[in-house]
């Protein structure tokens, strides 16, 4: 088999996943936030690949493809929301947003 | 004979139905010529009824028709049937006789009131519902008759219902009938399980296998009913208040027919009673206090129709201890002629108030003797028929129910001393109401109406224009029923006399064997001493209000307790009125507003609550949603690798 | 026969709420509907035998794994209830339509579909069935006091929901947990329980429809706050589905539980009785004391069905019946009270409108004297089968319920005086006199209907239960 043990890949998809999610716990600003978001569903995918080169099928890869199709779609909304506040001149800071405080 | 039945219940039903559904587009004379004439059919087929009953033997007088089923659940059983023997033939006869004239009465009393036709519907309604109750063949019918002349009493009382007084009178009847009903439904239901048939024949049959327990409810239920419906001690209180209402009411339902329905009803379950010896000594006991009470407070009334009123009371009061002590045969006799002189009492007083334009008061009247000859020679055979005279019709009546309470041991003595009691206030309170309004000069009152009537409009509240004022005592209408009654008062009682025939007595035989039968000689010293105490009232009478040789004596303690009826109004409200009021609102403060409706608005609230306390957990931070994720899914993975 | 009687209703409602017919043909067209609809229950009763069991009926399966199926037939005493719910009801759509409601193709609409829904539930043969109309003849009382009622809408239909929702549920979960136990939906072919919960799911939901104390918190604002028609439809058919209820799967498909709780309803209904008579006593306004009157009168009707003898039984259905009529009746003269003082009916603000309104009064006094259970009545008919079916229980139960025929005496003969008598400084309107003819023409029938059971109140109590006792047990244990 070429190429590092595929354990390797999953330490590697772990450290992004958790640089993600810093990312998300701890930046304010929404484009920032969504780039985090990006990270952590790029670590999914490639634990998704690791695993798919373990088990020797492809099942995993077409969900990577899937999800990547998602990502897409989930940058698109979510930039097309940052462009929208930014045209509206409001501060792009996630925490001023908190309408749905009980 | 037995279509005869048929028509004497429906025609009077007929008869307010059509005054109804024609409303407007039938005068106000015409409706009460339409209710005469149902009623006077409804006598036709009494009389027909009567001529085929006297065709039959002794023994074969009771028939039962059928025309459906009323209530019908399988095991038990109730028809719409008519009972027709010489008991209801003769209730049917007093009935629509007496009622004809009364309802022929009222198109002159009531000519010119604004509502004629709903009064004449409404008495049209009180005949059918009282030949309903008479004519039942089963307690079930008995007890619908029993409810609807109730209703009747109700609507009548209240007839004139701008008057506030009238319209309390009328729901203070309605409601302790309304209880003397449910104590009749009581015995009712214990009868359905015990004998399970309501039909009188077949009851009275399954009496024989019942428990003496039982037997005493039912017997005490029925009484019940009758002690509420013919104004008896202690549920005696709404007849007096029901002298709101027109007069020839007073004179239909509260003098000549509903108000004896108990002694009916006594008659007609007599087996009950008699199994059960205890409750119709209990029904005597009640007659002859009743009859004493109701003789001392007439003493103190003022009111001319109030004195006849509590008249009516002690006279039921005689009925009453005849059936208690079983004899059947002189109670109805004496409900007869009461039924008689009693209307004649009730309709002569509505002459003259309806001459005085309706002032009701004794003390403004006086001296009418001159003004009014014919009402006047009305008035006092109906007092002295009242009062038991020889020859008059109360005479051989009352006499015969005295001389049975002779016949029927220690208890009876008891009664009997209560019953001359009776007829020396009898006499007392008579004419004491007859030296006062007939005797002396003419008072002011009754000098000012001494041209000639007015008629009665200002006996409503509402002050209208007088009508066309009319010379003579009153319309023919009036004065005719007047004359036939005095006529029947007379000789009414001769039906019976004693020692020389007993036509009523043997008359009703079939129907109620008697229990006691006086013998001459005891319905001849019972006769010598009730006329002998009777006369003594009235000399007394005489003595302070016809000759006024002395001032009547001035007992205030007695006067009070007499004025104040013994506080039997005062007691029932205390003891029945308020806590209902008062149990009302607590329930409705304390229960229904804090804790039925509480609960609901405690639900909305707690959700609200609820609610709130945990939206304190949504902060709004994205962050914070981020974190509780994270964490929920590293618990979840603890979770998972724990339990596996 | 029985699903036509149902669709009709049904298919009304969507011709009259989606075409955009004008207001008055809407109306019209509606009640033209329920007569039909009449008529058909009309041909039902002809068609029946009312010597037989379970008749006119329709069997589809649903789901045959599960033994659900979509059955419908009538029993004699349910013929008559659906009767009764639809003479109502056709009563409420022509007063409905005489009052011109707001948005009258949604309001007819609605009132039509409910009307679709309460038959159905008298017909319903499975236990799926009956709760789906159950749950259906709710939805439209929702929306219509919610958005047709008085003042104090909101509070009423809130209180409605929550009391009508938290009932539906736990029967809910009775049917459920019944049906799968038993193998069936079917109350045909399922046989009976022994659980005491699964009775007790379906007892808080038949108490609060009818309502039993003290599960009543929403029935005053309910009643008080709908369009009269709708409080008439309320109070005089919707609470007898409990009555169906009780009485098809309370008492025929439980045996124990009935004998062991029967001594606690009877204390409920009983307290119930006394209680809403003596706040109707004291109430304020018309509409309060048929609101608690109808409470009591609808508790007596549960002390007859648990009286559990064939005359007590025999008796709530008669009375059932008659009370429907009564209260139904009552509620519209309650709104032409109201519609003649400016909309209220508050004792303080009404009175002495017998004067110059002969026929008004003559209605009042006689719906009014019916109502108080006057004996030789419909209603003094059913009182006294149950009262004498539930003496066998012990003659206190009677004694109370005599009682209670006196209380309702003075309640109801305060509220005749109080409609009738006393003027007081308000006067109505000049121009509302009497009853208009389309008031007489949705009073009259339904007086009439009461007269002739007064007559006849054996042509109910003959005709709801066979005489055959075997089948009998079927429905009457």
């Amino acid at each position: 088999m070429l190429g590092p043990d595929p354990s390797w890949y999953l330490v590697v998809a772990a450290i992004l996943f958790s640089i993600g999610a810093f990312g998300v716990l701890l930046r304010r600003s929404p484009l920032v936030v969504l780039l985090s978001i990006e990270i952590m569903l790029n670590g999914a995918n490639l634990a998704l690949i690791g695993f798919s080169r373990v088990h020797g099928d492809h099942d995993g890869q077409i969900f990577a493809l899937c999800v990547m199709a998602v990502a897409a779609a989930e940058a698109v909304v979510g930039l097309g929301i940052i462009v929208a506040m930014s045209r509206r001149r409001l501060t792009l800071d996630v925490d001023q947003f908190r309408a749905l405080r009980g | 004979m037995i279509q005869g039945a048929w028509l004497c219940l429906l025609a009077p039903l007929a008869g307010a139905f059509a005054i109804t559904v024609m409303g407007d587009s039938i005068g106000r004379r015409t409706a009460g010529w339409i209710a005469t004439l149902a009623v006077f059919a409804g006598f036709g087929g009494a009389v027909a009824a009567l001529v085929g009953l006297l065709g039959h033997g002794e023994e074969e007088r009771e028939y039962v028709s059928t025309a459906w089923t009323w209530l019908d659940t399988g095991s038990f059983q109730v028809g719409l049937n008519l009972v027709l023997d010489p008991l209801s033939a003769t209730m049917m006869l007093i009935v629509t006789g007496v009622g004809g004239l009364i309802v022929l009465y009222s198109v002159g009393y009531m000519d010119g009131d604004d509502e004629e036709r709903r009064y004449f519907a409404y008495m049209a309604l009180f005949v059918f519902a009282m030949l309903l109750l008479v004519q039942g063949g089963n307690f079930l019918l008995l007890l619908a008759g029993w409810g609807l002349v109730g209703l009747a009493s109700y609507l009548l009382i209240g007839f004139w219902h701008e008057r506030p007084e009238a319209v309390a009178a009328a729901k203070k009847a309605f409601v302790m009938n309304a209880f003397g009903d449910a104590t009749m439904a009581l015995a009712l239901f214990v009868l359905v399980w015990q004998t399970g048939s309501l039909a009188f024949a077949e009851s009275f049959a399954g009496t024989e296998e019942m428990s003496s327990t039982a037997l005493n409810l039912v017997a005490l239920g029925l009484l019940g009913g009758a002690v509420a419906k013919s104004a008896q001690l202690p549920l005696h209180t709404w007849l007096p208040d029901a002298m709101e209402g027109p007069t020839p009411v007073s004179a239909l339902i509260h003098a000549a027919t509903m108000v004896t329905a108990g002694v009916y009803l006594i008659c007609r379950a007599h087996p009950i009673f008699e199994a059960a010896p205890a409750i119709q000594d209990l029904a005597a006991g009640i007659g002859a206090l009743t009859l004493v009470v109701a003789g001392l407070v007439a003493l103190v009334q003022t009111d001319i129709k109030r004195v006849i009123a509590y008249s009516t009371m002690s006279q039921i009061g005689y009925m009453f201890l005849g059936a208690g002590l079983g004899a059947y045969g002189f109670a109805m006799f004496h409900l007869m002629t009461h039924a008689f002189f009693k209307a004649l009492l009730f309709m002569a007083a509505g002459v003259v108030i309806h001459h005085l334009a309706g002032e009701q008061d004794i003390r403004q009247m006086g001296g009418l003797r001159r003004l009014m000859p014919f009402t006047f020679a009305a008035f006092l055979i109906g007092s002295l028929a009242l009062v038991g005279i020889p020859p008059l019709s109360g005479f051989f009546s009352k006499d015969g129910i005295l001389a049975s309470a002779l016949d029927a041991g220690a208890y009876g003595y008891l009664l009997f001393a209560a019953g001359l009691l009776g007829t020396l206030l009898t006499g007392l309170y008579t004419f004491r109401l007859f030296f006062v309004v007939w005797g002396g000069d003419p008072s002011p009152l009754v000098e000012r109406h001494a041209g000639g009537g007015h008629g009665r409009q200002s006996e409503r509240a509402a002050s209208r224009a007088h009508g066309e004022p009319h010379g003579g005592e009153g319309p023919w209408t009036m004065l005719l029923p007047v004359g036939i009654l005095a006529v029947l008062a007379v000789v009414g009682g001769w039906l019976q006399i004693p020692g020389v025939w007993h036509e009523f007595t043997h008359w009703l035989e079939p129907v109620a064997e008697p229990l006691v039968e006086p013998s001459l000689g005891q319905e001849l010293l019972t006769s010598s001493l009730a006329v002998g105490f009777g006369l003594v009232g009235v000399a007394v009478a005489w003595l302070f209000y016809g000759a006024r040789r002395r001032e009547a004596p001035d007992a205030r303690g007695v006067r009070d307790v007499l004025e104040h009826k013994f506080y039997f109004d005062e007691l029932y409200d205390l003891a029945f009125y308020r806590p209902a009021v008062a149990l009302s609102a607590l329930w409705r403060r304390g229960i229904e507003e804090p804790l039925i409706g509480g609960s609901i608005t405690g639900v909305t609230l707690g959700a609200r609550r609820a609610g709130t306390l945990v939206g304190g957990a949504q902060t709004g931070y994205l962050r914070s949603y981020a974190l509780a994720i994270g964490f929920g899914v590293v618990v979840l993975t603890v979770v998972f690798l724990a339990v596996r | 026969m029985t699903t036509a009687l149902i669709v009709l209703p049904l298919t009304a409602a969507l011709v009259v709420w989606l075409l955009p017919l004008p207001a008055r043909v809407a109306g019209g067209l509606a009640l033209a509907a329920m007569l039909a609809e009449t008529a058909l229950w009309g041909v039902a009763v002809a068609r029946f035998d009312f010597g037989e069991s379970l008749q006119l009926v329709d069997r589809q399966t649903w789901f045959s794994d599960l033994g659900v199926s979509y059955h419908v037939g009538f029993f004699g005493f349910s013929l008559w209830l659906a009767g009764v719910s639809i003479v109502v009801c056709t009563a409420a759509i022509a007063y409905a339509w005489w009052a011109r409601r707001e948005r009258a193709r949604a309001y007819h609409g609605l009132l039509l579909f409910l009307t679709g829904a309460i038959v159905g539930v008298f017909a319903a043969q499975d236990l799926l069935v009956f709760y789906v109309f159950f749950e259906a003849m709710l939805i439209p009382l929702y929306v219509l006091i919610g958005v047709w009622g008085g003042v104090r809408r909101v509070q009423a239909t809130v209180k409605f929901v929550i009391y009508t929702m938290a009932g539906s549920l736990l029967m809910l979960a009775s049917i459920v947990v019944l049906g799968l136990s038993q193998g069936t939906f079917d109350l045909v072919e399922s046989g009976r329980s022994d659980s005491v919960w699964i009775f007790l799911g379906f007892l808080v939901a038949f108490a609060v429809k009818a309502p039993l104390f003290p599960f009543h918190g929403w029935l005053v604002d309910a009643y008080r706050e709908s369009p009269p028609e709708l409080s008439a439809i309320l109070s005089g058919v919707v609470s007898k589905a409990a009555v169906y209820g009780l009485l098809r799967i309370g008492i025929a498909k439980f045996g124990e539980p009935v004998q062991d709780l029967q001594l606690a309803i009877l204390v409920l209904a009983a307290v119930g009785l006394v209680y809403a008579s003596l706040l109707a006593f004291r109430a304020r306004d018309v509409r309060t004391v048929v609101a608690y009157s109808s409470m009591g009168q609808m508790s007596l009707i549960v002390m007859g069905l648990f009286s559990l003898n064939e005359i007590g039984v025999t008796g709530s259905i008669v009375h059932s019946v008659a009370h429907g009529l009564v209260s139904a009746a009552l509620f519209l003269l309650a709104g032409m009270v109201e519609a003649r003082t400016g909309g209220t009916s508050d004792f303080a603000r009404i009175g002495g409108l017998a004067k110059g309104r002969p026929a008004f009064a003559t209605l009042v006094l006689i719906v009014g004297v019916i109502a108080l259970a006057v004996p030789g009545s419909a209603i003094f008919a059913g009182e006294f089968l149950i009262l004498t079916g539930i003496y066998d229980q012990g003659w206190w139960w009677s004694a109370i319920g005599a009682g209670a025929i006196v209380l309702a005496a003075m309640y109801m003969l305060r509220a005749i005086s109080g409609i009738l008598h006393r003027s007081r400084e308000l006067q109505p309107p000049a121009g509302t006199r009497d009853l208009r003819p389309a008031e007489l023409g949705v009073l009259v029938p339904l007086v009439a209907a009461l007269l002739f059971l007064s007559a006849w109140p054996a042509s109910i109590s003959e005709r709801s239960f066979p005489p055959a006792p075997e089948e009998a047990a079927e429905v009457t244990p």
